[in-house]
């Protein structure tokens, strides 16, 4: 009976893992987690300086928030004008994301797809774009935008944005379509489809996965830009809140408890965002290293 | 006259080509005189002496490209950009590649670690920048309470008021904010890396330095060359986290090529100088981006 069991319990029992296995994988974890660490400290103390009043930080720079004072971040949200910043960025950001990505989809078409003379010079005069940087034309970009009477309202951050936008857009949406089988396009034709049509109904909604690369690539772009607003939309009633959040912290300084307020007050929702879009995010984000 | 129109519109071919210029217009035209233009005028203005408000902008000719080769402040502008260039690429590339070839198996909370890391990927230039500012803040900043906390006192310093570390303080911060990003593109370019081969050299007996020197390493090429690049033409450009936290200071210990530009042109209205700088600047990044973009080009298959 008993040498039974024995036996039975030697065949099915997993293999002994060597000791070495046991340390490699320790050390394995140590590390994973030490950079987890590295990511996330930062992030916990500006949460908890954020929910200190400046006493309780002097007292105790890196404790826990003895009393977790949510209102803190309501006070930073009424003093920063962070409601203002955050409608002037939408304000801008929704039409640079929109003229960004249908202008690609249609040049980017249109030079993947279409024949026309010269087709080939002027997709290497887009994508001479991609090399200059936009410090290479910020300087004059003022004056013209100056000159065309747009300074001063939203057009000046939205025209330049979109423009240096564009030849990283319609190289990614032309390699995307020159990809797609030519089979598709015929057969549409044939139906009777006209070249737009054919982009429309045919190629567009195959293109799904790459516009949502594009759209997430581009929000981040124009949301988080700074250079370019800080130059163009000077006026705090147009400012759009990554600018709005360096007054904001430069006006309150030593007031270290509002400014870590409103530093969270302008991660939150793009984390959240993150963390429910994560996938589309990397892709997005990663789109300019990765093949289109 | 509308017979020929008629015309024009009847010819097949002519109509297909219309259409098809009208697809790349409306992004021509905006890129023409939003980037093209501005260009060529950035070339212009750096020819001539200008303080952004006269009426006549004065023609100088190579006046202020003979300035710039004897101005120590760009110089040391360009040395400050070739050290973050250096520091700021192979730092989070290396990270990346040492935390994807740990991860690359599979391990339980494989999510849980991608999502961590490429946190801080998401954020603007602008908030890592605010974040580690309050970091290294000498009174009450973190880092500082953690060393006097453990007794260390004599280690606490105002990092970023010190000429010798500022950059290396801002470097890390940009470190911290970037590597999640090299981690991800490497992991994608590990899960081409053939398996077989792996085992095959498991067999022989290849120990695990051997494995990553000889297997992956050369299966990655491409993924590292690109993402070098992208990385290196992100260090020339580097504007935003420098403005946050130093504005160049202290001294000049920070200032890049972009923030000497930036507030040669705008701040101190020396915008024909500024102009130079710009060109000197464009032509730097020309020269990186080409190469990335013709090593693009030929890699990937």
């Amino acid at each position: 009976m008993e040498s039974h069991v024995g036996a039975s319990y030697q065949v099915t029992r997993r293999p002994r893992r060597p000791m070495g296995f046991w340390i490699a994988k320790g050390a394995q974890y140590s590390l994973l987690i030490l950079f987890a660490v590295f990511v996330l400290v930062p992030f916990m103390w500006v949460i908890f300086t954020a929910l200190k009043s400046n006493l309780e930080i002097a007292q105790d720079p890196l404790g826990l928030p003895p009393n977790w004072r949510l209102e803190n971040l309501a006070q930073a949200w009424n003093q920063g004008k962070f409601s203002r910043y955050f409608i002037n960025s939408v304000i801008v950001t929704v039409p640079i994301v929109i003229l960004v990505v249908s202008l690609s989809c249609l040049a980017g078409y249109g030079l993947a797809r279409l024949k026309m003379p010269g087709r080939m010079l002027i997709f290497y005069f887009f994508l001479v774009g991609l090399m200059v940087p936009f410090t290479a034309i910020m300087i004059p970009l003022f004056y013209i935008l100056r000159d065309i009477g747009v300074l001063g309202t939203y057009w000046a951050m939205i025209l330049p944005q979109t423009a240096i936008s564009l030849p990283f857009g319609i190289f990614f949406m032309r390699a995307f379509f020159s990809g797609l089988p030519y089979d598709l396009t015929d057969a549409a034709k044939i139906d009777g489809c006209n070249d737009f049509g054919v982009f429309r109904r045919v190629m567009l909604p195959l293109a799904g996965p790459a516009i949502a690369a594009l759209v997430v690539f581009n929000f981040m772009g124009s949301w988080n830009a700074f250079l370019l607003p800080l130059i163009y939309l000077q006026s705090d009633k147009l400012r759009p809140i990554m600018t709005g959040m360096m007054f904001f912290t430069t006006r309150w300084g030593p007031d270290y408890s509002m400014s870590m307020a409103g530093t969270l007050i302008v991660m939150a929702p793009i984390m959240a965002v993150y963390l429910v879009f994560q996938r589309q995010f990397i892709q997005g984000l990663t789109a300019g290293a990765v093949r289109g | 006259m509308t017979d020929s129109i008629r015309q024009f519109f009847a010819n097949r071919k002519l109509r297909d080509y219309a259409t098809a210029y009208a697809f790349v217009l409306p992004a021509l035209a905006i890129y023409v005189f939003f980037v093209v233009y501005p260009f060529f005028y950035t070339i212009y203005l750096s020819l001539t002496k200008w303080d952004g408000a006269k009426p006549v902008k004065e023609f100088v000719g190579f006046l202020n490209y003979e300035k710039l080769f004897a101005d120590p402040r760009l110089w040391s502008a360009l040395s400050h950009n070739f050290i973050w260039i250096i520091l700021g690429t192979v730092t989070p590339v290396a990270i990346g590649l040492f935390l994807g070839v740990l991860l690359w198996r599979g391990v339980r909370g494989m999510v849980f670690f991608r999502t961590v890391y490429f946190l801080p990927v998401v954020l603007a230039p602008v908030a890592v920048g605010i974040i580690w500012k309050w970091m290294y803040n000498p009174q009450f900043g973190p880092i500082n309470s953690t060393l006097r906390a453990v007794g260390l006192d004599v280690l606490a310093k105002g990092w970023l008021g010190d000429p010798y570390l500022a950059l290396p303080a801002i470097i890390l911060a940009g470190v911290w904010g970037y590597f999640g990003f090299c981690f991800v593109v490497i992991m994608a370019g590990l899960q081409n890396i053939d398996m077989e081969q792996i085992d095959a050299a498991l067999v022989d007996g290849a120990n695990g330095a051997q494995r990553l020197w000889y297997i992956i390493i050369p299966g990655l090429r491409h993924v590292l060359t690109m993402i070098t690049a992208f990385t290196l033409i992100l260090g020339v450009n580097v504007f935003d986290i420098i403005w946050i936290t130093t504005r160049g200071g202290p001294g000049r210990a920070t200032h890049v090529i972009a923030t000497y530009t930036y507030n040669t042109a705008f701040r101190e209205s020396y915008v024909g100088y500024g102009s130079a700088l710009a060109i000197v600047m464009g032509l730097v990044s020309l020269v990186l981006s080409f190469i990335f973009i013709s090593i693009r080009e030929r890699g990937g298959d």
